[in-house]
């Protein structure tokens, strides 16, 4: 799920950009948060961090005495994406592996459907392999799957998430070509 | 896996501060992002190279699945949607996959039937209908 954010952050400027006032000063500091919140790349709590959409506010700057750089508080909106777990959501399959496969929805592309969790399907080794059912269109590489979130974990190191997902419910499993998607 | 036991979307229980937050609809945040990217491409000669993987990978997801291109259907998704006491979280969901019937819709945000609230089978029903409208006349 994609959410709107509203968050107070602290941008710190280098000393050297801050020769020019007025406009220039604002740049230095936008430009600075836009860097720190792509570097940023996800938090737990919040997901995966997309954009900057508005520059609430800033505050007053405070310099840092050993280095000289300026220390400014700002309010800033912009959008993350979450998943949470009991969430449903469409994800398009990018490897197909014996025991199940990879799905990948948004910047997230650690969801692991195991073959479990996909009554009825089997497992066909090929060139491409796939995974087939008597009652239900096959899953493959580049297929759209609409699964239910089983489990979620945040990876600190990477700054990742990873999320196990399931077919088992209604109206779970691959997504129809004739559906007016594209 | 998660840490948090109690999260669970199906039942809305996916935390205070995201059941308040606004959520967006996979067509508004497409909207959105086109935008600042038309904007880069104005000032950078090689766009692509100035926004985050993070940025690039959520573009292509939400063009690739978004139900309503047009800016005034996404507007008017919104606000019928928003007519059905919907949690923000409900809302987005349902104009996310837009469930075609009413079982549908059910097994798509549980939520929306659970003890207390006030959505029966034929309040789902026109909202569902009011929705596939829209569609319609884009």
């Amino acid at each position: 799920m994609f959410l709107k954010v509203k968050l107070p952050w602290n941008v710190v400027v280098p000393a050297e950009n801050l020769d020019a006032k007025g406009p220039m000063l604002q740049r230095s500091i936008v430009i600075r948060l836009l860097d720190d919140f792509a570097r940023r790349k996800a938090t737990k709590d919040l997901g995966y961090f997309l954009a900057v959409t508005t520059l609430e506010n800033i505050g007053e700057g405070r310099v840092r005495e050993n280095t000289g750089e300026v220390l400014f508080p700002v309010v800033f909106s912009g959008i993350t994406f979450k998943i949470f777990r009991g969430e449903v959501l469409d994800g398009t399959v990018h490897k197909v592996l014996k025991h199940g496969v990879f799905l990948k929805c948004g910047p997230v592309e650690n969801i692991y459907l195991t073959c479990s969790k996909m009554p009825d399907y089997r497992y066909v080794q090929a060139e491409n392999p796939v995974f087939l059912s008597e009652k239900n269109p096959k899953i493959e590489k580049d297929v759209v799957v609409r699964v239910i979130v089983i489990g979620t974990k945040w990876l600190e190191a990477e700054r990742e998430f990873q999320a196990l997902v399931s077919l088992e419910g209604d109206f779970l499993g691959p997504v129809s070509c004739e559906n007016p998607l594209d | 896996m998660s840490g948090e036991e109690e999260e669970n979307a199906a039942e809305l229980k996916i935390g205070d501060e995201f059941l308040k937050a606004k959520c967006l609809m996979n067509c508004e945040v497409a909207i959105i992002l086109d935008h600042k990217y038309e904007q880069l491409q104005q000032t950078s000669d090689d766009p692509m190279n100035q926004v985050s993987q993070v940025f690039e990978k959520s573009l292509q997801y939400v063009k690739r699945f978004s139900r309503y291109k047009n800016p005034d259907a996404v507007r008017q998704v919104r606000e019928i949607l928003s007519r059905y006491q919907l949690a923000e979280f409900e809302l987005c969901v349902l104009g996310n996959l837009c469930p075609e019937t009413v079982e549908e819709a059910i097994a798509m945000v549980p939520s929306i039937k659970t003890r207390g609230r006030a959505h029966d089978d034929e309040a789902i029903e026109k909202m569902l209908n009011d929705l596939s409208l829209i569609k319609k006349f884009e």
